[in-house]
């Protein structure tokens, strides 16, 4: 079967076999390889291909193959995102989001201020430690989401740049 | 004063857990502190008994003196582990304790009012005839008196913001015709900054390493030094691998940091455990620069490379007894690493990672140690420090510890947070970090540089393709269906059950 994925940046076309087997002919763009493959517990697979045996692990939307973290994600090459290129550019209102759970203990700017790329906006403290967030682009802030002392979760959009 | 027969730990983490572990060796039982995260903890879990605290912040519960000492009352405790770090190094705690007869095990509080504040420490230091780094102690009046002095002590100097720190207000002057802007410079930032303009200079130490020395003293005037830890492997000033012993320290120097680093600690009346930190410049020069009046995160490492116990020495010490061992017999064997698990993302601003970790896999093997606060199924709260666990990798050779440490890291694995796991083996492979070419500014130019091909092309693109996709459709066959199939065992099971 097609799975089509975003590995670590790049957009790829990968077939595997769609019933189970332990040697398994996959291919990347049309490059083949044989794998071995044994899910050892959920999350957790040993790969072994041309004799070199990996462990690899499942983290979410992420793999860890000897020692290195790869992010992936399926697209569908149908929709429209994935046509137009997916990313956002650099028109058009961009957010500011928390990448970490934490307390808002400072504000650096506000609404109507003018920011260059990669000025503080806003201080999310977690784990002892202060961490600024930065404009992702140059412009104004349009939109101030939290106040000094909320609390955030991941994800959450904090201010937005426009 | 008699046995220490109860040692309530206050405080949490791998540390609560290291301290609970001696306990437990030494036939001591032990209490645990928590806040309300921290009911489901390793160091609750780890405890004979456990007395909750508080809410999660800090403040309202590992800091709280008062409600420790009445949960060592209620505990029937007779003696305190501060840890390192929450009310570790606070004089009016360690205080608190001798007033209620309870043991503190740590130095008492009027050793640690002198040697834990950092101008009464220096005024020690200077007093037990202890280098230091060469500079003004008052602010500088103007350009002309920075040129004076600058001049006396030798360029290259560092003009420093009196109120300052964070690197706000600071200039490098290599010369006396840089002199009148830099000083200008960092005193308006420093006003800005601070609101006081008010600079002093200090001689610049190029590449500096931060090398500390380990002490022990106990109550009947003994004390000895137990080598010395590497920590020039920092970020942002935190340490994040330490080594013991120093590739820069030989037996000499080792003996003059450490003499003067007792006569310190006995100057000021130092009991129990205590470390004493030092600038070494590039001609192998040191000079004081604080003293840690309490256990080390990086302890581990001294024990592996002496053969002793600190925590247990401390708590012997703590009891009355005298050092168990002399100056003469404490030997230097084999190195030791220690690097620092973080929860936090390298790849990403090093943020900090809290939540639930979903999986953990931890290394074995010969010298191999771990010291975890953590496990599968753990929440890690956003209220406290990001360290999770310190590895430890000892070997009879430098070279044989990083080999180890390597193996040990590419059999960790945390899930379902972001860790800086990845980041040590950079280190570890890294060129200069292997030729000890390291200082304090190290991590930050290797962290500067774009990793090369070679780190990154450990495994094909396409192999990490194929993974991805056989996780995302699941069609790789489960261990007990291959087992099936490959066993001669179960073959050779089938055929008997076939034949009945």
């Amino acid at each position: 079967m097609t799975v089509w994925l975003e590995v670590g940046g790049k957009k790829v076309r990968v077939e595997v076999p769609a019933a189970e087997g332990a040697d398994l002919v996959c291919s990347v763009d049309g490059r083949e390889m044989v794998v071995n493959a044994c899910v050892l517990e959920p999350g957790v697979m040993s790969v072994v291909i041309d004799g070199r045996q990996v462990r690899c692990l499942l983290d979410g939307d992420a793999v860890v193959i000897g020692g290195r973290r790869v992010a992936f994600s399926r697209f569908d090459p149908r929709s429209l995102a994935a046509r137009r290129g997916g990313a956002e550019g650099a028109d058009g209102p961009r957010p500011v989001k928390a990448p970490m759970p934490g307390r808002v203990v400072r504000l650096a700017v506000a609404v109507g201020d003018a920011v260059e790329q990669g000025e503080a906006v806003v201080v999310i403290e977690a784990m002892k430690m202060q961490n600024e967030l930065k404009s992702p682009k140059a412009g104004t802030v349009v939109r101030l989401a939290v106040g000094v002392g909320d609390t955030v979760g991941v994800g959450d959009v904090l201010a937005v740049i426009e | 004063m008699g046995e220490i027969r109860k040692v309530l730990v206050a405080n949490r983490g791998e540390i609560a857990v290291r301290v609970m572990r001696a306990c437990r060796e030494m036939g001591i039982r032990t209490v645990a502190v928590y806040s309300d995260v921290d009911r489901a903890a390793l160091h609750v879990l780890a405890a004979d008994e456990a007395y909750r605290l508080g809410p999660a912040a800090a403040s309202e519960s590992y800091l709280r003196g008062e409600l420790i000492l009445e949960a060592a009352k209620l505990s029937g405790a007779d003696a305190i582990h501060p840890g390192y770090g929450f009310l570790s190094e606070n004089a009016d705690f360690a205080d608190a304790c001798a007033e209620a007869g309870v043991v503190f095990i740590g130095p008492p509080g009027a050793a640690m009012r002198v040697l834990g504040s950092k101008t009464k420490a220096r005024q020690a230091a200077d007093r037990a005839g202890m280098p230091r780094v060469p500079g003004s102690v008052t602010g500088l009046g103007s350009v002309e008196e920075a040129v004076r002095v600058a001049g006396e002590i030798g360029y290259p100097v560092m003009l420093k913001a009196a109120a300052g720190g964070g690197g706000k207000g600071m200039r490098a002057v290599w010369g006396a015709g840089e002199m009148g802007s830099a000083f200008l410079g960092a005193s308006s930032e420093a006003e800005r900054s601070f609101g006081s303009g008010e600079v002093y200079l200090e001689k610049l130490i190029e590449r500096p390493r931060h090398i500390e020395i380990q002490l022990m003293a106990d109550q009947h005037g003994n004390c000895v030094y137990l080598g010395e830890r590497e920590c020039s492997v920092q970020r942002r000033h935190q340490k994040v691998i330490e080594e013991a012993p120093s590739a820069v320290v030989g037996p000499a120097l080792r003996k003059a940091m450490g003499e003067a680093a007792v006569r310190l600690a006995l100057s000021a009346g130092y009991v129990n455990a205590g470390t004493v930190e030092f600038l070494v410049d590039e001609a192998r020069n040191f000079y004081f620069l604080e003293m840690n009046t309490r256990l080390q995160v990086e302890h581990p490492v001294t024990e592996m490379v002496t053969g002793l116990d600190l925590v247990k020495m401390q708590i012997r010490v703590a009891q009355g007894e005298p050092l168990p061992v002399t100056q003469d017999q404490i030997a230097i064997r084999g190195h030791a690493i220690e690097c620092r698990i973080y929860a936090e993302d390298p790849e990403n601003n090093f943020f900090p990672s809290p939540g639930l970790i979903t999986a953990l896999r931890q290394p074995g093997g010969p010298g191999i140690r771990e010291d975890c606060a953590v496990y599968a199924g753990w929440r890690v709260p956003l209220e406290y420090d990001p360290m999770l666990s310190k590895l430890v990798a000892y070997g009879e050779t430098r070279e044989v510890a990083i080999e180890r440490m390597l193996g040990a890291l590419s059999e960790y694995f945390v899930g379902g947070i972001r860790t800086n796991v990845g980041l040590f083996r950079r280190i570890l492979m890294d060129e200069g970090f292997r030729t000890t070419a390291i200082d304090t500014g190290y991590l930050e130019r290797l962290l500067a540089e774009v990793p090369s091909v070679v780190e990154q092309a450990e495994v094909s693109e396409d192999l990490a393709a194929v993974v991805c996709a056989l996780f995302a459709v699941a069609s790789a066959p489960r261990v007990e269906a291959v087992a099936e199939v490959s066993s001669g065992w179960a073959v050779a099971g089938r055929r008997e059950g076939l034949r009945a």
